[in-house]
Order: C-alpha cells, then sequence, then structure tokens
C-alpha cells in the first residue's frame, strides 16, 4: 500500500472524527452567529440615520422651521420638526417620547424662549437648537435696524474644512481588515494547533498507537494529522470568512476595497502555513508527554512563539508597515505568518518579498518537520513520563 | 515463516534482549513464554518495527521484515488501546484499510468478524461504551480483519472472563488451521499447554528453551509418578530417601523421578504392599519445564 494513501486514511479519520463531533460543529456555528452578529447587531441597534423630533411651540416665530433644518443641516444632522399646540402638549409629547425636546420661542423673539427634555439633555442638539434660535433672533435685529440681510447671513458663513489627505472608509477598513487576520491567525494556529497536541497526546494515552504504528509509520501519521486537522481549520476559515463578507455586504457597513480578494487569498495561504509550522511543533512536542499536563508544559514554548510573533505584528507593524520591524519580521518563519498578511492587507508588501517570505517559511516547515517526525518516532510509544528531546531523536526507528 | 535472529537491545544498563533468536512456522501456534521483564513485549514490538534492535534480525520468509512485509502481520500489543470515541465498526474498518485492504473490502471483512465476535449489534457504538471485555473482542478482531499470515497477540488472555478466553482460544485454533502462523505470550502456562505446539521460553533477553511441548517434555530428564496403593497410607516409601516425594495424600503419592528411573523395580515395592490402584509414569507439566529453563539453580535445588 502506499504511503500516500496511508496519510490520506489518518487524514480522513481526522477529519471524520473531529469534523463530526459536537465540539467543532458547534464551534464552527458559535463563531459565524459571533460574526453575522457583531455586523447584524449594531446596525440594528443604531442603523439607519438618526432623526431628532424637535417639538416647537405655537404660536413659533416666522422662520424658525427653516432655521433649524438649516442649521441641523450644517451639522450633519436630521431634524424632524412637529408643531404642538401649547407647553403643556409639549411637556406630554416629551413624556410620551413624541418628540425629542421642545423648542419654545416667542413669536416675537423677544426672548431666547427655551428647550426642554424629557430627562438627559443632549448637547448636539442643544447647541443646533441654540445657534438656530440665536441666528434667527439676530437677523431679526439686523432686519430692523436696516443692514442688508443676505450680506449678513454670507457673513455668518462658517470656513471650509478638510484635510491633506484624508482618512478614508478604505483606511479603516484596512485597519480592521489587518487587525481581524493577525487575530484569526493567532486563533487558528492556537486552536487547531492545539487539537494536533492533543490528538497526539490522547492516542498516547489511549494507547492505541502502537496498534497504529504497528502499520503506519511515524511520520505518516504526523504528517495525517496536521493534514486532517488543517482541512478542519481551512473549513472554519472559510465559514468565518464568508460569513464575515457576507454580513458586510447584507448590512451594507463597509466599502470593500479592491484588494479583498488578494488579500483573502494572502490570508488563507498564511493561515495553512502558520498552522503548518505551529502544529508540526506542538504536535512533536506533544509526543514527548505523556499526560495533558505535561503536553501544556512542553508546548509553553511555541505557545510564547506565537504571543511575541502576535504582538510583533499588531504593535510593530499595524504603525509603520514598511518599516525595518515589518521588514525583518517577514523573513523570520515564526513571525512571517502574522505579518505578511497584515503587511498585504495594507498595501506595505512587494509580490517578491511575498514570496521569498513564502519560501523561506516552506523550508522551514520542511526542517521543523524532519526534525518533528523523528522526535515523534522516537518518543511516541514512549508512555511514562516526560521525554528529552535528545533522547526520542536518539531512539527514533529510522 | 518468520524468523527471529540474534535480537539484542538495550535500554542504557539495561539488556532487554540479549541475541535472542527462533522461528515461528506456519500453521503452528508458538507460545512466547517467559517471566516479566524477560524481554518478550520487546521482542514483539522489534517485530512490529516500534522497537530498532541494536542487532539482529527480524526475517518473514527469508527477507528482512519491511513496512509492507509488516502489513500482513496482525498485532495485539500487551497495552490494548483503540480510539475510545470512534465507532466499533468505523474502528476495525479502518485499521483493515490501513493494512491494505480497499474500504469495501474492509467494510466486510468489519462485518464477518463482528458478527464472529457476537457484537454486530454494537457496530455502530463508540468503543468505550463497551465493556472491557467486548472492548478486547474489538481488539482481536482489528488483529484479525485483514486476514494476516502471522498473529502477534500479547498477553491475549490477560483480563478475559471464560467465555472470552475460549472465543479467543477458538480463533486461535482456526487461524492456525488456516495456516497462519501464530505467536502469543501468556502467563497462563495451562492454557498455553492445551492451546500451544510449540513453546519459546525467554528469560533475561535469552532464548533458555524452544520447540514442541512434547520434544521438550520428552528430553527433560523429569518425570512424574503417581502410585496409589489402598490402604497403605504410603508406608512403602518410608526409609528410602533416594526418592523425591512431591505430595503424600492418604494412600495417594506423588514422586518426582527421572527418566532412568528403576520403574520395574518400583512397581515390584507398590504391589508388594498391597492393592495397587494406579501407577502412572508422566512427563513433567509446561509449567515446571518453565520453572526449570527460566531459573535451572532454583529447581535444581
Amino acid at each position: 500500500m502506499s504511503r500516500a494513501r496511508s496519510i490520506w486514511l489518518v487524514a480522513r479519520r481526522e477529519i471524520l472524527e473531529r469534523g463530526r463531533s459536537r465540539g467543532f460543529i458547534l464551534s464552527v456555528l458559535f463563531t459565524t452567529a459571533l460574526v453575522v452578529g457583531s455586523f447584524v447587531v449594531p446596525t440594528l441597534l443604531f442603523g439607519g440615520e438618526q432623526v431628532a423630533k424637535i417639538g416647537i411651540v405655537e404660536p413659533s416665530p416666522p422662520g424658525l422651521d427653516a432655521a433649524l433644518t438649516a442649521t441641523a443641516d450644517r451639522f450633519d444632522l436630521k431634524g424632524e420638526i412637529v408643531p404642538l399646540a401649547d407647553i403643556a402638549a409639549g411637556d406630554a409629547a416629551l413624556t410620551s417620547k413624541g418628540v425629542d425636546a421642545v423648542v419654545h420661542v416667542p413669536a416675537d423673539l423677544s426672548s431666547a424662549g427655551s428647550i426642554r427634555f424629557a430627562k438627559e439633555t443632549d448637547q448636539t442638539t442643544v447647541q443646533v437648537l441654540s445657534a438656530a434660535i440665536v441666528s434667527l433672533r439676530v437677523q431679526h435685529v439686523v432686519a430692523e435696524s436696516g443692514v442688508d440681510p443676505g450680506a449678513f447671513i454670507a457673513a455668518q458663513q462658517i470656513p471650509t474644512v478638510d484635510s491633506l489627505d484624508p482618512q478614508t472608509d478604505l483606511d479603516t477598513t484596512r485597519f480592521l481588515f489587518a487587525n481581524i487576520s493577525a487575530v484569526l491567525i493567532l486563533v487558528g494556529v492556537f486552536s487547531f494547533g492545539f487539537t494536533v497536541l492533543t490528538g497526539v497526546v490522547e492516542e498516547k494515552q489511549s494507547r492505541v498507537v502502537e496498534v497504529v504504528l504497528s502499520t503506519v509509520r511515524a511520520r505518516d501519521l504526523l504528517m495525517g494529522k496536521v493534514l486532517g486537522i488543517g482541512v478542519l481549520g481551512i473549513v472554519q476559515m472559510v465559514v468565518f470568512v464568508v460569513a464575515a463578507l457576507g454580513a458586510a455586504v447584507a448590512t451594507d457597513r463597509f466599502e470593500l476595497p479592491a484588494t479583498t480578494p488578494v488579500a483573502l487569498v494572502t490570508l488563507m495561504i498564511w493561515f495553512v502555513l502558520g498552522y503548518a509550522l505551529y502544529s508540526t511543533a506542538l504536535g512533536f512536542l506533544g509526543a514527548l508527554a505523556s499526560r495533558m499536563e505535561e503536553a501544556s508544559n512542553a508546548s509553553t514554548p511555541v505557545t510564547m512563539i506565537a504571543m511575541a510573533s502576535y504582538f510583533v505584528a499588531i504593535f510593530g507593524v499595524i504603525d509603520d508597515p514598511s518599516g525595518i520591524v515589518a521588514q525583518v519580521a517577514t523573513y523570520v518563519p515564526m513571525s512571517a505568518p502574522f505579518v505578511v498578511p497584515l503587511r498585504a492587507a495594507f498595501d506595505a508588501i512587494s509580490p517578491i518579498e511575498i514570496g521569498i517570505s513564502v519560501v523561506i517559511t516552506v523550508a522551514a516547515i520542511w526542517f521543523l518537520f524532519g526534525i518533528g517526525a523523528r522526535v515523534y518516532a522516537g518518543a511516541v510509544l514512549q508512555t511514562a513520563g516526560r521525554m528529552k528531546i535528545r533522547d526520542a531523536w536518539r531512539s527514533a526507528v529510522r | 515463516m518468520l524468523e527471529v535472529v540474534e535480537l539484542t537491545k538495550r535500554y542504557g544498563p539495561v539488556v532487554a534482549l540479549d541475541g535472542a533468536t527462533f522461528t515461528a512456522r506456519p500453521g503452528r501456534i508458538v507460545g512466547f513464554l517467559g517471566p516479566n521483564g524477560a524481554g518478550k513485549t520487546t521482542t514483539m514490538r522489534c517485530i512490529f518495527g516500534l522497537v530498532r534492535p541494536d542487532h539482529g534480525d527480524v526475517r518473514w520468509q527469508g527477507n528482512s521484515v519491511d513496512r509492507e512485509a509488516r502489513l500482513r502481520f496482525g498485532y495485539m500489543p500487551e497495552q490494548r488501546g483503540l480510539y475510545p470515541r470512534m465507532r466499533v465498526a468505523e474502528q476495525v474498518s479502518y485499521f483493515a484499510q490501513q493494512h491494505g485492504l480497499s474500504g469495501a473490502a474492509a467494510d466486510a471483512a468489519t462485518k464477518r468478524w463482528l458478527e464472529r465476535m457476537g457484537l454486530a449489534d454494537r457496530a455502530k457504538s463508540k468503543l468505550e461504551e463497551l465493556s472491557h471485555g467486548n472492548q478486547q473482542r474489538i481488539q482481536l478482531a482489528v488483529a484479525l480483519a485483514h486476514d494476516p499470515e502471522l498473529l502477534v497477540l500479547d498477553e491475549p488472555f490477560s483480563g478475559l472472563d471464560p467465555l472470552g478466553i475460549a472465543t479467543m482460544t477458538e480463533v486461535v485454533r482456526e487461524r492456525a488451521a488456516a495456516g497462519v502462523g501464530v505467536v502469543f505470550s501468556s502467563h497462563q502456562l495451562d492454557l498455553v499447554e492445551d492451546v500451544c505446539e510449540d513453546v519459546v521460553i525467554i528469560a533475561r533477553g535469552r532464548i533458555v528453551a524452544a520447540g514442541a511441548i512434547d520434544e521438550l517434555k520428552a528430553r527433560s530428564g523429569r518425570r512424574h509418578l503417581e502410585v496409589e496403593v489402598v490402604g497403605s497410607n504410603g508406608g512403602w516409601l518410608d526409609g528410602d530417601g533416594s526418592l523425591s516425594v512431591l505430595e503424600r495424600d492418604g494412600d495417594r503419592v506423588k514422586l518426582l523421578v527421572g527418566d532412568d528411573v528403576d520403574l520395574d523395580g518400583l512397581l515390584a515395592r507398590a504391589r508388594a504392599a498391597g492393592e495397587l490402584r494406579t501407577f502412572a509414569y508422566q512427563p513433567p507439566r509446561l509449567s515446571e519445564l518453565f520453572m526449570e529453563a527460566v531459573n535451572p539453580t532454583e529447581v535444581a535445588r
């Protein structure tokens, strides 16, 4: 029988056994619900433009409606005017939440009048309403004094505001995308890498590994395990990304950059590379342990490296995606899976750099797998206590 | 034919195997005996390539055993173990496929063996839901489903109830009758004597006795003589210091004698003592051969 078939049988067993398990199905459903929820819920809560309902106690000064609408426009706010018969009607409308605020200004503009809320006063609304009322009263005074009202209104025009390099929605989306990428890779490496680790220890604990190894080569068993669990990781990742994109498009919350497909492909590639690198390390370290507690101790160095790489990515690289830290981290196999997709999201890495980084990382995986498989072979039958890497290396059956 | 040739294995200062050599022929059941720590499990692991010997070789049909050859072996390790949460039928089929059977052939073999073990109705159960004895039956099915040419069973009877032992014995005999070579280790020597034709006895990593049980018995100088003389109360033996008495029970005495014993003389003495009811001259039990082989000085004393 070919080794490929043997590896495939191991991988298929992992996919079927774990893919059908309640734990995996629940975690896929849960993450999907979480992703979709994080898009849909804010839309439901804060969705649509806010319209403030402003009650105006009649009789009101002529032009107040227009002044309110014009001022609100300047602040990019929408207001709806509700005429009210008297102050009592205004209070009733406030109590019943028919309006958000009630404005009472004497029709002859003899005083500034009042603005009343049901409970909390909203400062934005206060400023908009106050500006409108003040402007109306000043115009009234100016008109009486014979100054040209048109010239006066023109003089009230506020300066235009802009920025040299405006923050666009696209930048926000990129920033978000970069952060999500880094988190996804970290979560993927951890959850599925640790599934490999626990799988290896479970096989030792249940002693099934001796039966398995009487027909399957140790390195084929490790490879099949990494492949099978990796397929589940990719499934979960695809479900996650599809759910996120679907929810984003459906709720219309983001403008997706044109580079989205490239960034997604980059993310998938680096998810696979990161997972392969870290799960291989976790797999053979798991083989050194004979109990779960020992396994988590054995895996500590890998955990630390992964966390450190993640922090380099989100603190060192997001701030300066083309800086020296980012460039160095691109060529270090442990940090590349976190850093490269992030730089790609910011469009701050060239295809050549990505290519070199992929080659270095693949070489590192191949090298680690060579060492790991031998250590795994030497350690996996040792069922008492924790084994040293050197002893495992020596006792491996080649 | 399986040939274990000069296997040597050290773990640091501990010598696990010290030039162990024996053969297992097709259609023969070999009992692989030895005290705890004698090297039985290490030998079996060497056969399956799980332990790399420092020296020596394991040969199958004249060639060094490789992975292809091992696919035709069936193994039941001492440390039993299967996937606890995997369904029984899928599990047996999985291992049969790992031994090279196609999916369909593996499923058919699984069905056949589960029926044979009386566990067809548990096909969809998870292994951990089965009783200990039934898990052992599944373990045997895993070793057998791919129709191996060599069966290596490490302590197959340990933890089995009499019913389980009967099934196990029956299956082992049936496989041997079909031409399969069987090697199994056990501490239950009476059972081994019952089931096996050949034995290999290992002690401190060396093979100290090997061959057909009958031949080994014949070769041994030890004989048992059981004599019952009615009403004698064994008195006819008194005063004879040259005889080694194993047991005295009323009129019945059991003697340990050499194969050079003067049977005619003893028969005459017993007859003279009274009515002779039993006079049985027998080879030694396997357990004695075992003790003799494993610890010769102790037995001689």
